[in-house]
């Protein structure tokens, strides 16, 4: 995707993913690269429970105020949450940017580290890495990813071992 | 009581003379309703849920509830009250739970009923349509009328997740306008039923319902002003007690947690919530779908459920404790439910779909909506970001909304005003 272009080496694994139907609106997107309506930008501190999913908060309320249909909404809410939840349980903290368009929101989440190993099993539903402190607060169970894949119409996952990670999804207003 | 040409009623009333512009009510109100324009209060009924802060906060005495005066019961032949759970949670314990019943009673009304008669028959409802709704998870109690107004306005998604059955005070109203015409041989419009409330929302429900198919109740009073009725009859009354049904457990139904607890089973897990930041909180988690696991969820916007109710008089931790107190004393009356079980059956307390009332888009037009936000982005980098409300809108980010709206214009900043020699101390 165009906003966080993925850094390219040997060691770098992608995941991408395109929702059936959703396959030219995307590339169309890529290529005619359009100008930002309206952007909002979040730091997500490590291992901050008590503040994790304040930024997909405020996302929520934006995309109220833009009266953004309310499946959608729910869609959105879920996987930005869920990705949120990642990167303040599994990364040394990060930043999450959401940037409104016309007629789609692009959120992209850029950690700081320790990336991924193996995306793949990443992306099974039932796989976790998740710690001791992380499971205790009912998170970890291994839905996150596939979660936000189900609910993005597209999704891009960038990462190796000991690198940070990038997530990036699109989800249409239509 | 505000109507102001909109098709929102609502039970609270402002007091122009005494109010001083302060601003607290603006600052409590969780959909940010109100706005103080030339120094007087002014709540936008399309955004108003009912839920009664402004009213607690102010010191003024300028925001008061609106309920229906006592005399209109004389409009009707046979005159019935229904009193809510948590009215028996008002009196000190040397007022036992059967006299101030009787002193309801001799307020003028033919029969005297309670919410708490049919709350274990509610509780049978609630699991019903739990178990038939599997597909909606969680159903969200629909009992509490700010909390239903609460997510019209500001979760319309979880609509369909409400309970979508009468609360046990309108199940009962219909139940006993059946009774009552056929024992009493009285048309419709001869029987007046009325509530005894422990809320504005709840004031506000009685005049204008959400989703009632039928007529239901004809007024509603405060529990407050026929608690001050009730304590001077009570003198009376004192040398000729009358044996009167009671109903100890179902009173618990005012106490938050209770309901939970009681619907609460096998199959079923249930959670409660109270106080209207907790509401919204859990809300705004149930739109992430991060509550799922959960069958059954009781809102309640006061603190400690219902005997935290505005127009009570007793502090809710005080009542919440006298209520547990008289359901450990003595046990319910039995009642007969096979005719609410018939009536149930026939459909007849089933409520219909409500209609969102979102408050919160800038413009029905998605892209317009976009171009404001802008604008609004743009007036927020010049407030200075205090929020201190002194403008008259809650926050810098509702004032720059405001203007944005054209409902307010930069000038009202006053810390802007005050670096700014230009303008004048005064319009």
């Amino acid at each position: 995707m165009r906003v966080c272009a993925a850094v390219k080496s040997n060691l770098m694994s992608e995941y991408r993913y395109v929702a059936e139907g959703f396959e030219d609106a995307v590339q169309h997107f890529e290529e005619l690269k359009p100008e930002a309506e309206v952007k909002l930008q979040f730091a997500i501190p490590e291992k901050d429970f008590n503040t994790a999913g304040k930024g997909s908060f405020e996302l929520k309320n934006m995309l109220k105020r833009l009266g953004v249909d309310s499946v959608v909404l729910r869609r959105i809410a879920v996987a930005s949450y869920e990705a949120e939840i990642n990167v303040a349980a599994h990364s040394k903290g990060g930043i999450m940017y959401s940037t409104v368009y016309e007629n789609l929101i692009h959120v992209c989440f850029e950690d700081q580290g320790p990336g991924i190993a193996d995306i793949e099993q990443a992306m099974t539903p039932g796989f976790s890495t998740a710690d001791d402190l992380v499971r205790e607060l009912g998170f970890g169970a291994g839905l996150g990813l596939p979660n936000i894949k189900k609910n993005s119409d597209a999704m891009s996952l960038v990462s190796a071992a000991g690198s940070s990670t990038k997530l990036e999804f699109l989800i249409y207003f239509a | 009581m505000i109507r102001n040409n909109t098709p929102y009623f609502h039970a609270i009333q402002i007091l122009e003379d005494n109010c001083t512009g302060c601003t607290a009510c603006v600052r409590v109100c969780p959909t940010e309703a109100i706005r103080v324009r030339n120094r007087k209060a002014d709540i936008d009924p399309y955004r108003c849920v009912d839920c009664g802060n402004c009213m607690d906060v102010c010191e003024f005495h300028a925001i008061i509830p609106s309920s229906d005066p006592l005399d209109i019961i004389h409009n009707f032949k046979y005159k019935v009250v229904i009193i809510s759970s948590s009215f028996f949670g008002q009196f000190t314990e040397d007022i036992s739970y059967a006299a101030a019943k009787q002193a309801v009673l001799e307020l003028g009304f033919d029969e005297v009923a309670e919410e708490a008669m049919v709350t274990d028959f509610m509780i049978s409802i609630i699991r019903d349509y739990i178990r038939v709704n599997r597909d909606k998870r969680p159903i969200l109690g629909s009992n509490c009328p700010a909390v239903v107004r609460l997510i019209q306005v500001k979760y319309p998604s979880l609509l369909p997740n409400l309970l979508h059955q009468e609360a046990p005070m309108s199940i009962l109203t219909r139940y006993l306008r059946d009774k009552i015409a056929r024992e009493q041989k009285l048309k419709d419009e001869e029987i007046g039923i009325f509530l005894i409330v422990p809320c504005v929302a709840h004031v506000t429900a009685v005049h204008q319902p959400e989703g009632a198919y039928k007529h239901l109740q004809d007024g509603a009073f405060s529990a407050g002003m026929i608690y001050g009725r009730v304590r001077e009859i009570l003198k009376e009354i004192q040398n000729h007690p009358v044996d009167i049904d009671t109903y100890p457990q179902g009173l618990t139904w005012a106490l938050s947690g209770v309901q939970a607890d009681l619907v609460d089973t096998d199959d079923i897990r249930a959670l409660s919530v109270n106080g209207v930041e907790n509401v919204m909180d859990i809300l705004s988690r149930v739109e992430d779908h991060y509550l799922d696991q959960y069958d059954y969820i009781v809102l309640r916007t006061c603190t400690n459920g219902c005997v935290g109710g505005c127009l009570n008089v007793e502090n809710p931790f005080v009542a919440m404790s006298r209520i547990k107190k008289m359901s450990k004393e003595g046990t319910n009356k039995e009642i007969h439910v096979e005719e609410l079980e018939k009536l149930y059956a026939q459909g007849e307390f089933i409520v219909s779909p409500l209609a969102p009332r979102p408050i919160m888009e800038l413009d029905k037009d998605i892209k317009k909506a976009i171009q404001k936000m802008k604008r609004i982005n743009e007036f927020l980098t010049m407030l200075p970001g205090l929020n201190c409300s002194a403008c008259g809108s809650p926050t810098c980010y509702a004032l720059a909304e405001d203007i944005v709206q054209g409902k307010a214009s930069i000038d009202d900043c006053l810390v802007l005003r005050r670096g700014n020699p230009d303008l004048d101390e005064d319009e």
